[in-house]
């Protein structure tokens, strides 16, 4: 696969790597923080990175199983975080030609509506129920910001044992 | 989602996946334990002086309080014989710890380590040394969701402790203060009332302390006032609280043959006795 940042071919992913990536994202997620509305979702970044980049590995299905885990875990509805993970993970895979080829800032720009819809999609779900909309939950918004903020740098850690070079010859560096 | 916000037919799918999560939420809860702990290792000899000073008047108060109330406690158990109202029934407490509060925008939860393996049951009580923090709402084996007083719509039957009006009182979302509602213009509260829970409701025992009054505005065209409080336990602070295993037995009777209506009164221990008024 070609890496459109800097014009080399990188290295076939490993798909353990995939799984542990995500594992850590998870974990990272059950971090005991507390309830602050800006703390990034390390998962989401980890799944749609891996949707775009590699969705023979990581579709749907994986995105649909994680919000499970995720919904539990934040004691959501049942559901909730399945879908909007579901969802984004459709909408990363098909928009993943058109994103893989721009610039990680660019990158970053064009993600920040898939962001939003992760971060706003339980503040939106409780209005369709209840019919309250809950102003509160709108800084979810923060969350989805800083998630594009770190975009650039979970593409630098995501795709670096990709970008390690094939053969190094100790002796001649170039 | 409509599912499991109109019937509540998921339950068994959601114990599975936290039993499969729960160990992994433990292990991350780890660094901060560790880091707690490392900060009590190194507090120093001179604050833990200070603190086991504080402790032994605190206990000293504590103890002559506790001889008194128990006193009390008799003295009153006696009274309400006497005149045949329902005893007050004693409950039990167990220590809970609270693991973490989960990230969620819409409500404001605590899960605590104990579950329906404890004794725990849905809608038990939880408080610490100051109040009332909030109910349970969701029942694991060994670990329970509790919903916080600030919780939306969150409700608690509570009385005025000076004048002993009943009210509920309702949490009207995170950040923002509680509200008493249903309340006419012209009802006798004050700011800094101390609200208690009245125990009408048969899941909070009487007599716990829920919120203070702070404000009250009072729209005499509506006749009706905007009260709001502050909930006197520190809702966000500690990390050990209580949970009130509380049954205050007032389920109806079964329709046996000794309980059918028109058939008298068994006077069963406990029960709430009704006296014939009027003409007999």
């Amino acid at each position: 696969m070609i890496d459109f940042q800097s014009g080399y071919i990188l290295r076939p992913v490993n798909p353990v790597f995939i799984y542990f990536s995500l594992l850590c994202a998870l974990l990272l997620n059950l971090l005991p923080i507390g309830n602050y509305s800006w703390v990034p979702d390390w998962l989401i970044i980890c799944i749609v990175f891996w949707n775009i980049h590699q969705h023979r590995f990581i579709g749907v299905g994986t995105a649909f199983f994680l919000g499970l885990l995720m919904d539990v875990h934040n004691s959501d509805l049942l559901g909730l975080h399945a879908f909007s993970y579901s969802l984004v993970a459709y909408l990363a895979i098909s928009w993943h030609r058109r994103i893989i080829v721009l610039n990680v800032l660019t990158q970053a720009m064009h993600l920040l509506p898939i962001f939003l819809l992760v971060s706003l999609f339980p503040v939106i779900t409780h209005w369709l129920l209840s019919g309250e909309i809950y102003w509160w939950a709108l800084t979810g918004a923060i969350q989805a910001i800083i998630e594009a903020v770190l975009w650039p740098v979970a593409t630098q850690i995501l795709l670096s044992p990709q970008r390690r070079p094939i053969d190094v010859d100790h002796n001649r560096p170039l | 989602m409509l599912i499991d916000f109109r019937f509540k037919a998921l339950d068994p799918i959601r114990s599975n996946v936290n039993w499969l999560l729960r160990p992994l939420e433990y292990v991350m809860m780890m660094p901060r334990n560790m880091y707690e702990a490392a900060s009590e290792y190194f507090t120093s000899r001179g604050t833990l002086d200070k603190e086991n000073q504080e402790m032994k008047v605190r206990q000293a108060e504590l103890s002559l309080l506790a001889n008194q109330s128990e006193f009390l406690l008799i003295e009153n158990q006696n009274l309400r014989q006497l005149i045949d109202l329902q005893n007050q029934v004693p409950f039990k407490t167990l220590s809970v710890e609270i693991l973490f509060n989960p990230p969620n925008p819409i409500s404001q939860r605590i899960v605590i380590n104990r579950g329906s393996a404890d004794g725990l049951k849905q809608g038990s009580p939880i408080a610490n040394d100051s109040g009332i923090l909030g109910q349970v709402v969701r029942l694991y084996n060994h670990s329970a969701e509790v919903s916080l007083l600030e919780d939306r719509d969150f409700a608690v039957p509570v009385q005025v402790a000076r004048n002993g009006l009943r009210a509920a009182v309702f949490g009207a979302g995170r950040g923002n203060p509680l509200e008493l509602r249903y309340l006419p213009v012209a009802s006798d509260l004050e700011v800094g009332d101390v609200l208690i829970t009245s125990g009408i409701d048969g899941v909070y025992p009487p007599g716990f302390a829920v919120a203070v009054i702070s404000r009250i505005e009072r729209n005499a065209d509506k006749n009706s006032s905007n009260v709001f409080c502050v909930p006197i336990a520190p809702v966000n602070r500690y990390r050990q609280a209580l949970a009130l295993l509380y049954d205050p037995q007032w389920d109806a009777n079964a329709s046996t043959a000794t309980n059918k209506p028109g058939s008298p009164i068994i006077n069963a221990p406990g029960r709430r006795q009704t006296r014939a008024r009027g003409m007999q």
